[in-house]
């Protein structure tokens, strides 16, 4: 708690700090040493869902400030905090910071510090950019909403017209584990693959797989600090960073397709996603049977420069480790958006999901949800 | 793990002696800027990130962009933000150190001229403003001449050999340009003082080359889509004084430009906002030969 509570006062002094120089910075227009973001999320909804990261009645959301700029020729740097609320009390927490080369040849790049792992399609893009409510299911349940961590990160993009992106990281692996001592150096590790390209001049794609290694699993015993009783199912509680359900590998397909006509997607455009991934090495006990899984498939089509709807379709099946045997789990979940962005800056979005139990998720649940996501400041370019 | 390293290091090798050999790789982010490049330097592989049906304010940071990106020894933007939702995003992504801010393998055509329409304070309340001026300053010839004079300096200083091939071309490209510029002023003469109706603040700087004045906008606001609302104040306030026509970029949805159209009884122009990708209007000469042909049909009643 305590250590809770000096983060909180570094980063509102952090907060005061940046807001001095954002002042500064919107007064001298051209060539800003520093962009200043602020990204305001909350809403209303109806009930809790299972794996859900925000709480029902009025809540705020996922509330960010960041900064970030080139430090001098050869180095760029990017900070983030963010508000998040978590057993009812407000805390304040550095997801972001780190420094990245500008300057290292043939494609290649390293990033070190805290930031967001290079895995699946969505993990590395800001929460503020999703086009539902919640992060997946998947997200939900193997990654703690989004993971991110201390680390390293090597990346190397090949020298052609579409991409080819391979990267590899190292990290402590504190945040995904819920834990802050560990007798490893180096807790997780990922690799990355990522292609993509265009398909004439109105469709666009990108193709990725990864793979994260912990080498935490096991080390802590039971994983989390709270003991899941057979009455009680499994259904886990992801209010926190921490993965609900960790394994030694964890294994991610993904697949974004989009169609603009013309490709001039300010107007009219039609995103396609989705993701697999699959939880292997549970613990000692676990057979080759004894796996997770847990997939989405995502439809968003913008009919109008303000205006889009999408639908949602997640999967997850898990196995919940008990002594020496595993508890089977299934929930499906179903959700539904209608988004409204009066300017580039505002999303307000009515979503309405659907939870689903086919096994050990009793408090499957429906919610109906108003929020917005609004931003101040400079607005950073957004990844595909 | 011996194995793939050496691998990697030999293909790194390759691909350094492969770009020197070959001539310059230049990204473009807008065709008006290609087409320019394709003057100043015909043997450079030229690439547009963009073309003319796409809003170069919305443009998504894509695998294919950064795949290109990744391989320029020049990029040449138009600047002044008009690409800071996804240019950015691309230098980040691309890990190509030619390119990034303040290095010679990034111009920004709006570096090299004075802009107009420089907002004295910027709110967003009052829309997503060009804070720092109209970056639309391809329309404006002597503008355009003005960064053709700079980019082939900098063609120059990135390769010292061709220098003197980049100062000839430029030297006889802006002779004929001036020729052409005189042409087109003397024949778009009678559009002089002329009201337009237009969406954004794409034309402007044509507008202020012929002397055509902007009556009225239709976007409510900076960067917002038209709302029918607005397009009523519109057409309150064309009524006293019919717009020559009502102008729209060919990217841009025509119907609220047809709306007005029809209530005004006036032409709906969809004028390309930039050099098209094929046909006459493929080079910067015949695109401002479409532009002026286009606005003299409107003012010639059929
Ligand atoms: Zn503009």
């Amino acid at each position: 708690m305590k250590h809770n509570k000096s983060l909180s006062l570094l980063a509102g002094n952090l907060l005061l700090c940046l807001s001095v120089h954002a002042a500064d910075a919107i007064k001298a227009n051209a060539g800003l040493p520093l962009d200043i973001s602020l990204t305001l999320d909350g809403g209303f909804s109806s009930r809790d869902i299972v794996l859900g990261g925000r709480e029902r009645g009025f809540a705020l959301g996922h509330t960010e400030l960041g900064a970030s700029g080139n430090i001098d020729n050869r180095f760029r740097g990017q900070a983030a905090v963010a508000l998040h609320r978590h057993e009812g009390k407000t805390e304040l927490e550095v997801e972001e910071a780190y420094i990245e080369t500008l300057g290292l040849p043939a494609g290649l790049q390293i990033r070190g510090g805290r930031f967001l792992a290079q895995i699946g399609y969505l993990n590395s893009q800001h929460v503020h950019a999703d086009d539902f409510r919640e992060r997946p299911l998947l997200y939900r349940a193997f990654l703690g909403q989004h993971y991110f961590d201390d680390g390293m990160r090597l990346n190397w993009v090949a020298p052609s017209d579409f991409l080819v992106q391979l990267g590899a990281e190292a990290f402590s692996g504190k945040t995904l584990n819920h834990t802050n001592s560990t007798r490893e150096r180096i807790g997780t590790y990922t690799l990355n693959a990522r292609l993509g390209g265009d398909l004439g001049r109105s469709q666009s794609w990108q193709f990725g797989l990864s793979w994260l290694r912990n080498q935490l699993q096991g080390e802590m015993k039971g994983t989390h600090d709270h003991h899941h009783d057979h009455a009680e199912g499994v259904a886990g509680e992801a209010h926190t960073h921490g993965a609900s359900y960790t394994g030694r590998n964890l294994y991610l397909v993904d697949g974004v397709w989009k169609w603009a006509p013309d490709g001039n997607n300010r107007e009219r455009q039609l995103r396609v996603s989705g993701e697999y991934a699959r939880v292997t090495g549970l613990n000692k006990f676990a057979s080759s049977a004894d796996v997770h899984n847990a997939a989405y498939l995502s439809l968003v089509y913008r009919w109008h420069p303000q205006w889009e709807a999408g639908i949602r379709a997640d999967a997850l099946k898990v196995r919940e480790p008990h002594d020496d045997h595993f508890h089977a789990g299934q929930l499906e979940e179903r959700s539904v958006m209608l988004a409204y962005k009066p300017s580039h800056f505002s999303t307000l979005r009515l979503q309405l999901t659907q939870q689903q139990d086919r096994g050990g998720f009793a408090q499957a649940s429906n919610t109906i949800s108003l929020n917005y996501v609004m931003s101040l400041g400079a607005h950073g370019a957004h990844g595909f | 793990m011996r194995m793939v390293s050496k691998c990697l290091l030999t293909l790194f090798a390759a691909t350094t002696v492969v770009a020197h050999a070959q001539p310059l790789r230049i990204f473009a982010c807008e065709p008006e800027w290609a087409a320019l490049v394709r003057v100043l330097a015909p043997d450079a592989e030229v690439s547009s990130a963009t073309h003319v049906l796409q809003d170069p304010h919305h443009i998504e940071a894509r695998p294919a962009l950064i795949g290109q990106l990744r391989r320029a020894d020049l990029a040449v933007c138009t600047g002044a933000s008009l690409e800071a939702g996804w240019l950015p995003m691309l230098q980040q992504r691309a890990a190509n150190p030619a390119v990034q801010m303040g290095k010679p393998g990034l111009f920004f055509a709006a570096e090299q001229v004075k802009l107009i329409g420089i907002p004295e304070q910027v709110d967003r309340s009052n829309g997503d403003v060009h804070a720092e001026g109209n970056p639309h300053l391809h329309l404006d010839p002597h503008r355009l001449q003005e960064v053709a004079a700079a980019l082939a300096e900098r063609l120059a200083h990135l390769d010292p050999t061709g220098a003197p091939a980049y100062r000839q071309r430029y030297l006889q490209w802006a002779d004929r340009w001036q020729q052409r510029m005189a042409g087109w002023q003397s024949r778009a003469a009678s559009l002089r003082g002329q009201p337009v109706v237009a969406q954004h603040s794409s034309f402007a700087y044509l507008w202020a080359w012929l002397g055509l004045r902007q009556s009225a906008d239709l976007e409510p606001k900076p960067g917002l889509p038209p709302s029918p609302g607005h397009l009523q104040q519109v057409l309150s306030r064309v009524r006293s004084e019919l717009p020559l026509a009502v102008v729209q970029t060919s990217y841009q949805n025509p119907q609220p430009g047809e709306w007005l159209a029809r209530q005004t009884g006036r032409p709906l122009l969809a004028l390309p906002a930039t050099v098209m990708s094929e046909g006459p209007a493929a080079t910067l000469d015949g695109w401002f030969t479409r532009l002026i042909d286009q606005l003299l049909s409107a003012s010639t009643p059929s």
